[in-house]
């Protein structure tokens, strides 16, 4: 899955530019077309429904308001995402300790999954257990990684976002991207060595 | 670890959840319209507040009049610094040389030039003498027509 699979940037262009122009229906259509990947990247982060719903709220909140700033320097998604990684990374600073985590089901589809299959190959016979327990276990790992490294991990490992967008979203080089991703796959290794393939 | 950790994708939002999220989008933003933040509520009383308070006129011309008899007493206040002396420079309103119309009386009166440099003599008094430098202005003198004996 690549960062711009779904998401072609004439398109967004025009929505923006109705947007400004005062269409406030073309700022529901990015609305809905962003909706799901924003709600993927503030949800790993947070590891909350609840407090994602209302960030993400915040965040599409703040886009509308800023958008008669957006002069269109960089593509309407990166401008998006920086919007997003900053209101979460601050938002988490705040909540700091205090975290409930409150975790979606996983979609049925992960039981056809081969990796999810080779991952829970050697844990228990059952594999409902199996899936909670592996869902358990991949989010405390995540939340004892940094916010840095967990923003790296959720837009690389799990949304597929190439490193040079990710440099861009989060105007850092490549490099730290990619040392970034380096000390976090240790550090997950570490955590989740149980499902560590030979 | 990457193939293990992209199976958090599958952690999905309850179903209709997308389709509700922009109808709550609408509904918030109605809200903030009717119920402004608690923020803008507040700037909007302080503002008010102030407005109602009439502070008379004369107190900010006071306060400016402090101000200023302030600020000269400060000026007045701050040390006498050393500037440089600055040398008056006498003009004469004749013109140049080059811009005199040479006739044969003015060739006449024209007296030659020595290219001497004249350097401070002792009689100048002590302390004078070493704020002007030497003159290297050509004046007019005698010439002296005579060979030089040696160089």
């Amino acid at each position: 899955m690549t960062a711009d699979l779904d998401t072609p940037i004439n398109n967004d262009k025009e929505l923006v530019a109705r947007t400004q122009g005062g269409d406030p229906g073309a700022f529901d259509e990015l609305i809905v077309k962003y909706t799901p990947r924003l709600y993927g990247l503030v949800y790993h982060m947070t590891s909350n429904h609840e407090d994602t719903n209302d960030l993400l709220q915040d965040i599409f909140s703040k886009a509308y308001r800023s958008m008669a700033n957006f002069r269109g320097n960089s593509s309407f998604y990166t401008w998006m995402h920086s919007i997003a990684v900053n209101m979460t990374i601050n938002f988490l600073k705040k909540r700091n300790r205090r975290q409930h985590p409150s975790l979606n089901d996983p979609d049925n589809n992960i039981e056809n999954d081969p990796d999810f299959i080779a991952a829970t190959s050697n844990g228990d016979p059952t594999k409902e257990v199996s899936i909670h327990e592996l869902q358990k276990k991949l989010n405390a790992a995540m939340q004892k990684l940094s916010h840095d490294h967990r923003i790296v991990v959720t837009m690389f490992d799990i949304q597929g976002v190439p490193h040079a967008e990710i440099a861009k979203i989060l105007k850092i080089s490549e490099g730290t991207v990619r040392s970034r991703l380096f000390y976090a796959h240790r550090q997950l290794q570490n955590s989740l060595h149980e499902f560590k393939r030979s | 670890m990457h193939k293990v950790i992209k199976l958090k994708r599958y952690e999905q939002p309850p179903e209709g959840y997308y389709e509700d999220f922009l109808r709550e989008f609408h509904r918030r933003q109605r809200a903030e319209l009717l119920n402004p933040s608690l923020s803008s509520l507040l700037l909007e009383r302080l503002s008010g507040l102030f407005s109602e308070l009439r502070v008379p006129a004369m107190a900010f011309a006071g306060a400016a009049a402090v101000a200023v008899i302030a600020s000269i007493a400060i000026i007045r206040e701050t040390p006498h610094q050393e500037t440089p002396r600055a040398y008056s420079v006498s003009y004469t309103p004749t013109l140049p040389y080059s811009q005199v119309p040479v006739t044969i009386q003015n060739v006449q009166n024209m007296q030659p030039v020595s290219l001497r440099v004249e350097t401070p003599t002792s009689s100048q008094p002590q302390g004078g003498s070493t704020l002007f430098p030497p003159s290297y202005l050509l004046k007019a003198r005698p010439a002296n027509h005579e060979s030089p004996l040696s160089f």
